[in-house]
Formats: C-alpha cells, sequence, structure tokens
C-alpha cells in the first residue's frame, strides 16, 4: 500500500511540473499584460505535434525535435501577439474571448492537417530509474527534471537579470517602470511569446509521454489556471508548488475516493482555497 | 417607434419564409438567444462573469427531462422543476461565492469549478443520466392551442412560434427587471459594488437575486433546447459552452436586452450558412470570435447605436 502511494505521489509530482510550466505562463501573462490567455492549452497542442512530426515523420532527433517544436511554437506565439494579443492589453474579457477565438482556430488547424486520430511516438528513453525501493519510468524522470530546470531558470531570470526585475517592476507600477526606461511594448511581447513558448515546451516533453489530441490543451490549460491560482498569481515559484500539489491532490485523491471524479478533487481544494485564503496559498494578505 | 414592433416581422417570416434550414438556424436562434439574455442580466447587467450558466443550462435540460422520466409529468411540470432545481443549486453556489465577497476572475473561477463538478457529476452517473452516451428524448411536450385542443409540439414552424413567445416573454421579463428599482441596484453593483455597500443597497442580496433569475432563464432555455434537439449530453455544460454564451453576449452587445440575440443569431447562423466541414466551421467561429471583439469590442448592437448617433 505504502508504495501505491509513493508511486502516485511521484506521479502527481511529475503530472504536477506539467501543470507547473503552464501555471508559469498564464501567471507571467496576467501579471505583465493583464489577460488570461486561454489558448496556452492549444499552444501546448501546438508544441506536441510539432514535436510528434518531426520525430516520427521527418526522423529528427528527440532532443532536437523538442528545440525546433519550442521556437515553432514560440513563432505562432509571435504571430498571434502581433496580430491578435496587442490589442486586448489589459482587457480581461476580451483577452480572453480571443485567445478563445484562437483555440478554436488551433485546433481546426491542428484536425485538417492531422486528423482526429491520436497519434503516439515511439518510446524515447525506455528502462526505469531504480530509486531504491521505488522505480520511475526513465522518461517521465527526466521530464520532470527538464520541466523543474526551466521553472527555477526563470525563476532565478527574473530575480537576477534586468531585464526580469524590469518584468516585476512594470507588474507593480505601469507607469513608474515606463518613466524608468522600460521598455513596455517590447516586455508584454517578450512575456506572450515566452509563455507560449513554455507550453510548447510542455507539450513536446508531453508528446514522449503520452498519446496527442488535438483538444489535450483544454484540460491543462485549466490545471494550468488552477494551479497559479492556487499559490497566488504572480508568484513564480507558487506556479510551480501550486501545479505539484493539484497533481498530487489529484493522484493521491483518486487512490481513497473514485477515480471518475478525479479531476473534481482538485477544483474542490482550489474552491476552498479561494475562499479561505483569496491571495492563494503564497500570495500576500489582501 | 415602440421597440416591441420589431418583433412583428419575425412573426411573419415563417408565412414567407419556406427554407427549412434558415427557420432552424432561427429556432435554435431564438432558443439560444434566451440562454444569451438571461446570462446578460447577471454578465452585463450585474457585472458578474459567471460562468455558471451553461451548468444552469445543461442542468435544465436534464431535470426537465429526468423528471418526465421518472416522475411521469408533462413537460411544462417539468420544466417548472427544472426551475426549480436549478434555483436551489444557484442559490448555494451564489450564497456561498458572494458570501465570501468573490469578485471578477476568482467569481470567474469558483463558478468555473462548480460548473466542472456539476458536469463530472452527470457525467459519472451512469445509472440516472446515462453518462457520457447523453439521453435521446422520446417524449413529445404538447401545447394547449385555443380551439385545437392539446396538440404535440412537432415541426419547425411550431417550435419557431414556441420558442419566439418564449424568447419575447424572456426579453420583456428581463427588461422590466433592468428598468425597476432592483436593476438601478444591478446596475449601481456593476459600476462599483463598494460603493453601492456603502449607498445602502445590500450588494450581496442583489447580486443572488440577479445570478437566481439569469440561471432560472437558462434552465427553461435548456428545457426547450433539449426538446427541439431531442438529445441531451454532458457536453450540455462544457466550458465551451459556457464562453459560447459569453461570446454571444459580446458579439451581440451588452445593451439593450435583446441584443445578444443578435450575437446569437451570427454564431448559430454565420458557420451554417456557408457549407463547410465540421472542422472549417470550427475555423470559421473561432475568426468570427477574434475579428468581432477585435473590431467592434461593444457588439453588433454598439455599432447600430454609434451609426444612430452619427445621423
Amino acid at each position: 500500500m505504502l508504495q501505491l502511494i509513493v508511486g502516485q505521489l511521484l506521479n502527481g509530482i511529475i503530472v504536477g511540473t506539467l501543470y507547473g510550466i503552464i501555471a508559469l505562463g498564464v501567471t507571467l501573462t496576467f501579471g505583465i499584460t493583464g489577460i488570461v490567455n486561454f489558448a496556452l492549452g492549444a499552444f501546448m497542442a501546438i508544441g506536441a505535434y510539432l514535436c510528434w512530426y518531426l520525430t516520427d515523420e521527418i526522423g529528427v532527433s528527440y532532443p532536437l525535435a523538442v528545440i525546433l517544436a519550442v521556437l515553432g511554437t514560440a513563432l505562432f506565439g509571435l504571430v498571434a501577439d502581433q496580430s491578435l494579443f496587442r490589442f486586448t492589453r489589459n482587457n480581461l474579457i476580451n483577452g480572453l474571448i480571443v485567445s478563445i477565438g484562437l483555440i478554436s482556430v488551433i485546433q481546426s488547424v491542428l484536425l485538417i492537417l492531422w486528423t482526429t486520430t491520436p497519434k503516439n511516438m515511439h518510446y524515447i528513453l525506455p528502462g526505469v530509474f531504480n530509486l531504491g525501493w521505488f522505480i520511475v519510468p526513465r522518461m517521465k524522470g527526466t521530464v520532470f527534471l527538464v520541466l523543474l530546470a526551466v521553472i527555477l531558470s526563470t525563476y532565478a531570470a527574473l530575480t537576477r537579470t534586468w531585464a526580469g526585475r524590469a518584468a516585476y517592476a512594470y507588474a507593480q507600477a505601469p507607469e513608474a517602470a515606463m518613466l524608468m526606461g522600460v521598455r513596455t511594448q517590447l516586455l508584454q511581447t517578450g512575456v506572450v511569446v515566452y509563455s507560449t513558448a513554455l507550453a510548447g515546451l510542455g507539450g513536446a516533453l508531453y508528446a514522449s509521454l503520452y498519446s496527442l489530441e488535438v483538444s489535450m490543451g483544454s484540460s491543462y490549460i485549466l490545471k494550468g489556471v488552477e494551479a497559479a491560482i492556487l499559490a497566488g498569481i504572480g508568484t513564480v515559484m507558487g506556479s510551480l508548488v501550486g501545479g505539484i500539489l493539484l497533481g498530487v491532490t489529484e493522484a493521491v485523491g483518486s487512490l481513497y475516493f473514485p477515480q471518475a471524479y478525479r479531476d473534481a478533487y482538485g477544483l474542490i481544494f482550489l474552491i476552498l482555497i479561494l475562499l479561505l485564503r483569496p491571495a492563494g496559498l503564497f500570495g500576500a494578505k489582501r | 417607434m415602440r421597440a416591441e414592433l420589431l418583433w412583428l416581422p419575425l412573426f411573419a417570416l415563417p408565412l414567407v419564409l419556406h427554407n427549412e434550414v434558415a427557420l432552424t438556424i432561427l429556432v435554435f436562434t431564438f432558443i439560444l438567444g434566451m440562454l444569451a439574455v438571461s446570462f446578460n442580466l447577471i454578465f452585463g447587467y450585474t457585472g458578474q462573469l459567471s460562468m455558471f450558466h451553461a451548468a444552469a443550462f445543461g442542468i435544465g435540460a436534464y431535470a426537465t427531462e429526468l423528471s418526465m422520466t421518472n416522475l411521469g409529468v408533462s413537460f411544462w411540470t417539468g420544466a417548472v422543476i427544472a426551475v426549480f432545481i436549478v434555483s436551489v443549486i444557484s442559490l448555494c453556489v451564489g450564497t456561498v461565492c458572494f458570501r465570501f465577497r468573490l469578485k471578477e476572475f476568482y467569481f470567474a473561477i469558483v463558478t468555473l469549478a462548480c460548473s466542472e463538478i456539476v458536469r463530472l457529476i452527470i457525467l459519472n452517473w451512469s445509472g440516472f443520466t446515462n453518462g457520457s452516451l447523453g439521453i435521446n428524448l422520446t417524449d413529445t411536450p404538447t401545447l394547449w392551442l385555443p380551439g385545437r385542443g392539446v396538440v404535440p409540439i412537432v415541426g419547425t414552424r411550431m417550435w419557431y412560434y414556441l420558442a419566439l413567445v418564449a424568447l419575447i416573454i424572456m426579453v420583456s421579463v428581463c427588461t422590466r427587471v433592468v428598468h425597476s428599482w432592483m436593476g438601478r441596484n444591478f446596475a449601481a453593483i456593476r459600476l462599483n459594488d463598494e460603493l453601492a455597500d456603502t449607498l445602502g443597497i445590500n450588494v450581496f442580496r442583489y447580486k443572488l437575486v440577479s445570478f437566481l433569475i439569469g440561471n432560472a432563464g437558462a434552465a427553461v432555455a435548456g428545457a426547450f433546447y433539449a426538446f427541439y434537439l431531442s438529445y441531451i449530453e454532458p457536453n450540455y455544460l462544457s466550458i465551451e459552452q459556457s464562453l459560447a454564451i459569453i461570446a454571444m453576449v459580446l458579439l451581440g452587445g451588452r445593451q439593450p436586452v435583446a441584443g445578444p440575440i443578435l450575437g446569437a443569431f451570427v454564431l448559430t447562423a454565420l458557420p451554417h450558412v456557408i457549407e463547410f466541414s465540421a472542422e472549417l466551421r470550427v475555423l470559421t467561429y473561432g475568426l468570427i470570435l477574434i475579428f468581432t471583439i477585435l473590431l467592434m469590442p461593444n457588439g453588433i448592437m454598439g455599432v447600430v447605436r454609434r451609426q444612430r448617433h452619427v445621423f
């Protein structure tokens, strides 16, 4: 039994980092542009499909395919930002609707290109890591480590570099930041593109673990938004912790309660957090 | 000219228009229009971005059908039971949300979570709701007509008039509400709920009232929609459905009360008018959504109103 719980715990943590990477994108975009980009799930699907197409159909090696998929997704992100999101800055509802429209567009284009058949990528890293008395599939472990590294280095970049501190400054006081010479247009575009790149990375790594469907992103964006709010929107490390908490709640919850309601455990947890600590677990008290 | 007169051409339309597809689109427009108009009471007039509307719509549909099959009541009694059930659930959800003073984004997220939980319950309660397969409705609702007695509601024309009358009733109820003292309290809450509170308006009560009336309207729309389509499935409660309702309202325009009907029309009609495959239909839907929001931030009615000011 203990082994089962630990196994589920690990599974929850790994899925949780996937939620966390989307949550990070949600948090960054919301903090800097004032909109919630619901299309991040669709960008995740773009990344996943690109990665699958490059490795299985063209025959590029997997690490290179991941990099190319991230770059490709970021390029789509740039196009979307310049043609759409640029016009909805700081308008939550319009941004929401535009991103919803974008989901429809991306999903239908993916369907036209690659049909509804689920895509399964061949195994990249077979075998397991043997960690004492429990085992982790090697690929899952690698995905976890890569995502963890990306989230940690994003945190480092935001706190240590000029651009990162400019982003923090802008989130706190846009006008003051502007007066101090922060190039806000560039910053906003950069953040939107970076968040789509993160989603693309999540998707590319997801492709090596699970089978791909066009609508795969829709549950992840929800979990991402949940995780971001759980932790308190605007905290970078919080999105990682929020994602992991959510993943673990679901995984362990479905051990003790019916599996069919898996998605509900995270939601109930979220509702309780929002009611009892509206600023999120790690957010400043309101 | 009184605005009510604008409805008259719609009554005459089936006499001249014999195209079944066009009439079907209009029936959908009327039923989804009811949904959008009732949502607009919560969103457009009280300023609360509720994501619970699809849930109210879906619960309305399920409750009507399930009370008909399990209790053996008629369609109309079933719809009344559905409105009652939806009101009770909305009362619980609304009380929790508004007691804890959830606002804007947080309100949207909590109502979204509640809506998803309801969807999961319907999806997994297979013995009662038939799970993800949905239910094919076999009963035909009946209606008492003067001179003709009790007749089953069949055929596009009959549904057309029924939906149109229901829509008109809903629009007039909403108009009444919006122009009453209650509506003024809603507007005060939308503009600044802290100020409304200091002015002595019971913010909690009026938010709840608006939430209840809106969701009850959605339940009625759900009952009609289910029986017109003869099919219900858990996707009635999906997030996509909630978002489609928001899109209808924004597309049509939040003011006047009937504005969202235009949005419902555009979003149901346009993808059908152009003969497309399913994928391209989703694509057009997305593009319509994006470009109307970017080009007409106040919706179609916003453009119409601006034109009126110019001339």
